[in-house]
């Protein structure tokens, strides 16, 4: 087993998890309307979750305990991808990062869920009802804002615009693609990506969306390396702020 | 997290003239109704002060948890560790969701949630006068989370055996997920306080800034008026002011000292012979220069709100094409 | 601005005098009546409403505001508008007379009469 590969795919699929859990929750309590607050910052607990999930698997590998990895790195050592330090905008941003990303996530759990790698297989199996959730709010906000007026339209698709090269950068290839494919750990960010496709777009047709053209698709890579927007590392500093007052103390 | 109700100093004396117009027969119905345990439901007759009263308080206490959801708010993307983060994002959550429950069961009433809504944001309805103070630190989060939670409890049992089917029902749900608020404010205070001298420090200043909003929580010692009888009566409202702040100090002074920290009035201290409390008399001239919007944080809460609700517009007016009439809730 | 001590808050520089258009009616949506089954089995409950546009959205919502805690396995949502409902005015109508105690289980009594029987039968 290719330890060095498990980690380096652990390491970037709880810091997305976790970043994007972290932006998420910056909505709890002003939320657009009640009931939506509500289920938006479910979604945003099970992200930190399966955050804690991933990392708690590192742990198991011998890295350090889970709120050290998640409160103590700098974040030039965080390997989440651009997408997901971004600020939250508005709502119609926040929802298409959420549909985009969340598509992405449950394609990725369903492979992990075959995982030659038991305890990542057993996190897969564990989250698949949460992320099911996930996807179900998104496509549903996604399908009925993109087709209810001219402004919330509008507003979707500029919000598709701004996102989808970013959304491109989840699927940066990683040093170990290879040995994780070989010893069937996980297939890997192409297959990923594809399979994301034929999902997507179908779905963002539907809600009478235009993906942008083919040509002007950029993925924006560097996250998985440790190169982050100036966005990440003032996330990472408010985040451990209380905690590094004193990282040995129990908080 | 809620205190109990203000009664407008204005409203006290005037009960004859509120039930003057009232039918004697219906009334002395809903009235033995109440007398002999049963709930009021919804489409029920009910006298208007009835109405308007528990109207008033309902909403005052979904404005509070709404409102409430800010100065914790504060420390939600700071908060140190998984257990925090997830805990602390639990807990404002289900404040927003007792927003929700108790709009819902004002709704019932005939005030629309937008109504009540445009009267929060315009100051024109009161809320909780704790959450107009700011929460400095994480320790101010977690006396927020164990103290206020407790006084809260305290009020929201109390309130659950009233008279009104729908905000009893809304706060027997309420009253179970604020369990585990104050078991998590406890739970963050005991840590702090068992830490490092650095965090004691952080947790004993909360304390200290914290407890004289808290000694203003229940409100001051209500006027005996024939107006506070009649809703005692309706079981509108089911303690004193005084009352309600005794037993809070009868359960919580005593957890306090246990660790070790002090409580910021040297006149606080238990009358052996009658049981009861003693304080120094908390500053009622702050509690209603805050109430009348003078308090640190009265602008800012508001001006939150009216900013959230003003960035979600676009989102909710997308949606409303296809509607096409309000219909109250049943229940 | 709001110098907040919220970081959150202070991002979003907020100026305290941003007055703005009361909420409209129909702002918040309709409201949907909610039915919530905890296992297989059980009865469906009501638990409470909803406020959403639309019947897909109002059970997105309502199972976080009314599944969130302990078991669901199922969840119904009705708009408001389409329950017909008694009155509280005609809850007479379920006191129902002691005589029909024909359609209660307690009305009958054969053992008197098997005792009977079986008495007359030895004599």
């Amino acid at each position: 087993m290719n330890v060095a590969a498990i980690k380096e795919l652990l390491y970037k699929v709880a810091d997305d998890q976790l970043v994007i859990g972290h932006r998420n929750s910056e909505w709890t309590g002003l939320g657009p309307i009640l009931e939506e607050d509500i289920a938006f910052s479910s979604m945003a607990q099970d992200k930190l979750g399966h955050a804690q999930g991933c990392y708690q698997i590192l742990h198991d590998l011998g890295e350090a305990e889970p709120d050290q990895i998640a409160f103590s790195r700098k974040a030039n050592q965080f390997h989440n991808c651009h997408f997901v330090e971004l600020p939250n905008g508005e709502y119609d941003f926040s929802l298409m990062r959420h549909f985009l990303f969340d598509h992405a996530d449950q394609i990725r759990f369903e492979m992990f869920a075959n995982s030659s790698f038991e305890p990542l297989a057993k996190l897969a199996k564990k989250v698949k009802g949460e992320i099911k959730y996930h996807v179900f709010h998104g496509n549903t906000w996604i399908n009925k804002l993109s087709t209810a007026n001219e402004v919330s339209h509008i507003r979707m698709q500029t919000a598709l615009n701004e996102s989808w090269n970013y959304a491109l950068g989840i699927f940066e290839a990683g040093s170990f693609e290879t040995e994780l494919k070989n010893e069937g750990i996980f297939e890997g960010e192409n297959a990923l990506q594809n399979r994301w496709l034929e999902v997507v777009c179908p779905l963002l047709e539907k809600a009478g969306l235009k993906v942008p053209e083919q040509h002007t698709w950029e993925p924006v890579l560097g996250g998985r390396r440790g190169y982050h927007l100036a966005h990440l590392e003032a996330l990472v500093t408010e985040m451990s702020e209380v905690f590094q007052i004193d990282p040995t103390a129990t908080w | 997290m809620y205190g109990n109700a203000y009664i407008d100093p204005n409203e006290v004396n005037k009960t004859h003239s509120v039930l003057a117009d009232e039918d004697p027969k219906l009334l002395a119905e809903f009235e033995a109704r109440i007398e002999r345990g049963e709930k009021i439901e919804p489409k029920d007759w009910m006298p208007k002060e009835y109405r308007k009263q528990l109207i008033r308080m309902i909403e005052q206490h979904g404005h509070s948890e709404i409102i409430g959801a800010l100065p914790e708010g504060t420390w939600i993307t700071r908060a140190p560790g998984f257990k925090r983060k997830l805990a602390l994002m639990a807990k404002v959550q289900d404040e927003v969701g007792h927003a929700q429950l108790l709009y819902s069961a004002a709704e019932t009433l005939g005030k629309s949630r937008e109504a009540m809504i445009n009267d929060l944001i315009t100051g024109k309805s009161k809320y909780s006068n704790v959450f107009n103070y700011p929460a400095f630190t994480w320790a101010d989060a977690c006396i927020i989370a164990w103290l206020i939670d407790a006084g809260a409890i305290i009020n929201q049992v109390a309130n659950a055996k009233g008279s009104y089917g729908p905000y009893c029902r809304a706060l027997d749900r309420i009253c179970t997920e604020e369990s585990f608020h104050l078991k998590y404010g406890h739970d963050n205070v005991v840590t702090l306080a068992t830490g490092t001298p650095v965090q004691r420090k952080m947790v004993q200043e909360a304390l200290n800034r914290w407890w004289p909003p808290i000694m203003h929580f229940f409100g001051p010692s209500d006027k005996i008026s024939s107006h506070t009888e009649i809703l005692m009566k309706w079981k509108v409202k089911m303690a004193t002011n005084d009352d309600m702040r005794q037993q809070f100090l009868n359960m919580y002074v005593p957890k306090i000292w246990d660790l070790g920290l002090t409580v910021p009035d040297a006149n606080l201290k238990k009358n052996a012979e009658t049981g009861k409390w003693e304080y120094t008399e908390p500053d009622w001239d702050e509690f209603k220069r805050v109430i009348n919007g003078g308090g640190p944080c009265n602008a800012e809460r508001l001006a939150v709100r009216r900013n959230a609700e003003e960035r979600g517009r676009w989102v909710r007016e997308a949606l409303k094409a296809g509607q096409t009439a309000y219909v109250v809730p049943f229940a | 601005m709001i110098e907040s001590l919220d970081p959150r808050i202070k991002r979003a520089a907020i100026s305290t005098d941003n007055n703005i258009e009361p909420l409209s009616p129909l702002d918040q949506w309709e409201t949907y009546e909610v039915f919530h089954q905890k296992k297989r089995g059980d009865q469906h409950m009501h638990v409470g409403i909803v406020h959403a546009a639309n019947p897909e959205m109002a059970l997105v919502f309502a199972k976080e505001q009314f599944g969130r805690r302990g078991l669901s396995a199922n969840i119904w949502v009705v708009n408001t508008r389409h329950v017909f409902a008694s009155t509280y005015e005609d809850a007479d109508i379920f006191e129902t007379t002691s005589e029909k105690i024909y359609r209660e289980a307690g009305g009958y009594k054969v053992m008197d009469k098997i005792n009977q029987y079986k008495k007359s039968q030895k004599a």
